[in-house]
């Protein structure tokens, strides 16, 4: 929260830029571990939204969602960010087995006069911790993923925007008729995030 | 009822029986007075004596007598007569009387059921203005409805007018949409033929560059053996070289001693001058041989380097081989991706529009429009069908409303008509009524007018009555009258009914057609959101972006890297121990310095060319071994697939899934490990089965051969395939 203003409910796009790329950090660091893609002792426990959230150690993922964050705030301030999608694939196949969608509608307004909107911390975390547990839930219903993972992140941008350097374009990575669950959503009046998890189907669920 | 009693008729002076004979006679007669009171008692009853009084004094009595005798007896039958006339009379009278009497109470009974008749009529009358109150207010009502419903008809037309002209944006859209698939197509088609050259161009230079490696490395394989002779020629020539050197040194220490054994003769002998020069030249000469020795010395190390090189050329070629099963893998995975990507081309077919990877995300985009497009669409049909709800819940409402007043309206119209009923029943009971009675008056009318004119009451009575019944049948003439303007209010009504009931009805049908209307757009809703939840984006205003290096990349990529870092090492190494060399022989090390250098710029432009080779050989191998893979199928009749596995003890094992072409399900399959050239069986539920489990333990264990097991399955299954 890094320019949150001196008065507490008043949110500015910075903030909301800064709580939602700091948001994805977690969901994405949550998924890791929830879906099992690196080890257990790799992540650690600090509090987070009022929840035991895990961290990982990994110096390379840690990096690589520092890099990605930051680069989400930066195109959040600029209100070009549509969607970042966090996909699971195969190792082996490359096939993609899950896709976590963070939908993100931009308030324009706000964008364009910069003008700040007003909505207390203490509602947006409440908001966040709800997604958090949901998706530390997902585990119950989401298809086990009993071989080696990767996974990547996509950011689905504004045509205008130029690619940065370390991004290029990609291929949207679709599972082809995928189960999905929609998850809660939370919004700081300036950003408003809808979380919705798609899944490859499972085969023993068609037989 | 009012008894009238006749008034008397004659006031009489005296009481009289009305029997008496001169009682009666004195009515009419003159009366001798001196007569009477003798007469009487000579040849009347003892009642004459009470007219003594009477009674004539005269002497002419005697003289009248007779006279008065004849009279007195015509006079009495005239009294009889009269008596009996007076009693006939009065009798008739008393029938009269009671006729009279009889007809009043019929009269008054008449009057009291007009009275009642009337009471009724009002009432009715009161009954008929309210229903028509009603009538009229329901009507209003109805039309009220009715003007509603028709501005809601219009709306829904209008409505319709909208869907149908976005219908016709549709299919225009699918038209320009169709001329876009025929269109790419093409393009498509283009591609392909584009692609099948390329592929046949690769083939061809693949079979070129394989041909040429292959002879680069004959020819390779020929110079090391070459440099190997040479070396070995060479290190003989050294040996030789050294042996002579030395034998050289031996004789130069030798002729040195000699010489200085001579300088004290040398200013004397000429001769030894002579054999000085000799030995100066033999000198010079083997001088030029040790500097030829060191040549071939220096050579020897070049030779030493380039063994070593070759070394590692050997090396590194093994490691290509060692790469080679990789290759393998690769094609494997090229082959799976090129499945893949016809999997996907399939489907890129399947979708209407699209006929490349290319013109994708132009049908994304396309699609992300429509789908924009539809949501927005989706957006307004909802609100139109939110209000085509809400308008069809009080359409409902209303039509329940009109249903139940229509239901309502009929009962009250057979009500009506019940009423209407009876009231003509009791018409024509009043009208039968009235005629009798007027029969019945006519008829008193007529004895009336036979009877005296003291009637004259009765007769204005009459009067009254009549008047009243045309009073009446005037009020009745009314009644039919406004009964036949209710009559035709309550068809004109009915008919109204039966329009709007028709109405109704089709507000019902065009409800129904809204509401499947509804449905269908409420699926078209569905649809869409799943597709934007599949995570589908319209390419015109997204594009999807990741990051460079991303993990997976980046664990290949710190691999390399190690690899890369072992092999720096080496070199650094080798380098050393070049530097090392170079130090110990002068100027043989700068010229392998050079050597090397361009060495490695063609090792280096040969790397490259062998990746680019090496890029090529694995499409064209994905491509040979599909037709290998596709070839085996058709020929020995078995689906071949390969895989790595690993057992417990972490040894991997290539594991060989055989199916049949004539498998009757997916469960027979025959699995096989390989191993350093062994291959096995591996029991599973197909080999457990008894009929399999005995071939497996006649072909395999006893006669040692899975291809006569394998073709004796394979006839089997063509057996049962064909004979059943």
């Amino acid at each position: 929260m890094a320019s949150r203003t001196v008065t507490k409910d008043i949110i500015t796009l910075r903030g909301s830029a800064a709580i939602v790329s700091e948001f994805f950090g977690y969901a994405a660091n949550s998924i890791l571990y929830n879906r099992g893609l690196y080890p257990e002792e790799s992540f650690v426990k600090v509090k987070k939204y009022g929840l035991p959230m895990l961290l990982t150690q990994d110096e390379s993922v840690k990096s690589f969602i520092t890099n990605v964050t930051a680069q989400l705030s930066e195109w959040l301030e600029a209100g070009k960010l549509q969607r970042i999608v966090l996909v699971i694939m195969s190792k082996a196949t490359n096939e993609v087995l899950e896709r976590w969608n963070f939908s993100i509608e931009t308030d324009s307004e706000v964008v364009e006069k910069g003008v700040s909107r007003e909505k207390s911390d203490k509602e947006i975390m409440r908001e966040i911790q709800a997604i958090m547990r949901q998706i530390a839930s997902s585990i119950t219903y989401l298809p086990c993923l009993d071989e080696a993972c990767v996974f990547d992140v996509l950011a689905y941008t504004d045509k205008d925007v130029a690619v940065p350097f370390t991004w290029i374009e990609s291929d949207p990575k679709l599972i082809a008729n995928p189960q999905m669950v929609k998850l809660h959503s939370f919004d700081t009046k300036i950003h408003k995030v809808d979380t919705l998890v798609s899944y490859k189907n499972d085969e023993w669920d068609e037989q | 009822m009012i008894v009238r009693t006749p008034p008397p008729k004659r006031p009489r002076s005296e009481t009289m029986p009305p029997e008496s004979p001169s009682a009666a006679g004195s009515d009419r007669r003159m009366v001798i007075y001196e007569d009477s009171p003798l007469a009487a008692p000579l040849h009347e009853s003892p009642q004459q004596q009470h007219s003594d009084h009477l009674l004539c004094t005269y002497q002419c009595r005697q003289m009248v007598k007779s006279e008065f005798l004849d009279a007195l007896s015509s006079a009495e039958k005239q009294v009889c007569d009269y008596q009996s006339r007076f009693e006939t009379m009065n009798e008739n009278f008393s029938k009269v009387e009671a006729e009279r009497k009889k007809f009043l109470d019929q009269f008054l009974y008449a009057e009291q059921e007009l009275a009642a008749a009337k009471g009724r009529e009002q009432a009715l009358q009161e009954q008929l203005l309210k229903e028509v109150n009603d009538y009229q207010e329901r009507f209003r009502k109805q039309i009220q409805s009715q003007s509603d419903l028709e501005v809601k008809l219009h709306n829904e037309m209008n409505l319709r007018m909208k869907a149908e002209s976005s219908v016709a944006s549709a299919e225009e859209k699918t038209s320009v949409l169709e001329r876009k698939l025929n269109h790419i197509s093409e393009s498509i088609e283009r591609e392909k033929k584009r692609l099948h050259n390329e592929i046949e161009q690769l083939k061809r230079e693949s079979k070129l560059s394989v041909s040429r490696i292959s002879a680069d490395l004959e020819r390779m394989e020929c110079r090391a053996k070459n440099a190997e002779k040479e070396s070995d020629l060479l290190k003989e020539q050294l040996d030789n070289l050294k042996k002579q050197l030395t034998e050289c040194l031996h004789q130069k220490n030798e002729v040195e001693q000699k010489l200085s054994s001579f300088t004290f003769q040398e200013d004397s002998s000429t001769d030894s001058n002579i054999l000085v020069k000799h030995l100066q030249e033999e000198l010079r000469n083997y001088e030029a041989e040790v500097r030829e020795a060191r040549k071939l010395r220096s050579s020897h190390e070049n030779i030493e380097l380039l063994k070593e090189k070759l070394l590692e050329e050997k090396g590194r070629r093994e490691r290509a081989e060692a790469e080679l099963p990789k290759l393998q893998e690769f094609q494997m995975s090229m082959k799976k991706l090129e499945d893949e990507l016809s999997s996907w081309k399939l489907m890129i077919s399947e979708i209407p529009g699209v006929s490349c990877s290319e013109d994708i995300p132009v049908k994304f985009a396309a699609l992300q429009k429509e789908v924009i497009d539809s949501t927005m669409k989706v957006g307004d049909a909802s609100a139109r069908l939110k209000q085509l709800e809400v308008a069809l819940d009080a359409a409902l409402s209303e039509k329940q409303n009109a249903e139940t007043e229509a239901a309502l309206v009929k009962e009250k119209a057979a009500v009506s008509k019940s009423e209407v009923k009876r009231i003509e029943l009791m018409l024509s009971m009043v009208t039968e009524e009235r005629d009798k009675l007027r029969n019945l008056l006519n008829e008193f009318k007529r004895m009336k007018n036979d009877e005296a004119g003291d009637e004259v009451v009765s007769g204005t009575l009459v009067q009254e009555l009549e008047s009243s019944l045309a009073k009446k049948e005037f009020c009745i003439k009314e009644m039919e009258s406004s009964l036949h303007v209710q009559k035709e209010v309550n068809t004109r009504q009915y008919e109204e009914i039966k329009l709007l009931n028709e109405k109704l009805n089709n507000e019902a049908r065009k409800i129904k057609s809204l509401e499947r209307e509804g449905d269908r757009l409420r699926s078209e809703i569905a649809l869409l959101e799943s597709k934007l939840g599949h995570g589908d984006y319209s390419a015109a205003n997204t594009k999807v972006l990741r990051m460079v290096n991303t993990l997976a990349v980046d664990n290949d990529a710190k691999q390399t890297i190690e690899a890369l870092r072992t092999e720096l090492q080496k070199t650094k190494e080798k380098l050393q121990a070049v530097e090392e060399l170079k130090s110990q022989s002068g100027d043989a090390g700068t010229l392998v310095d050079s050597y090397i250098s361009g060495k490695i710029t063609q090792l280096k432009e040969q790397i490259a060319t062998l990746e680019k080779r090496e890029e090529r050989y694995k499409t064209v191998f994905a491509d040979r071994i599909s037709v290998f893979r596709r070839a085996c199928c058709e020929l020995f009749g078995f689906k071949i697939v390969m895989d790595e596995h690993q057992r417990s003890n972490g040894i991997p094992v290539t594991r060989f899934t055989l199916q049949s072409i004539y498998a009757q399900s997916d469960d027979e399959k025959l699995e096989f490990e390989y191993e350093s050239g062994n291959t096995t069986i591996l029991a599973n539920d197909y080999t457990s089965q008894p009929e399999i489990s005995r071939q497996v333990e006649i072909f395999i264990r006893k006669m040692n051969s899975i291809p006569a097991f394998t073709a004796n399955l394979t006839v089997e299954s063509f057996n049962r395939r064909t004979l059943s």
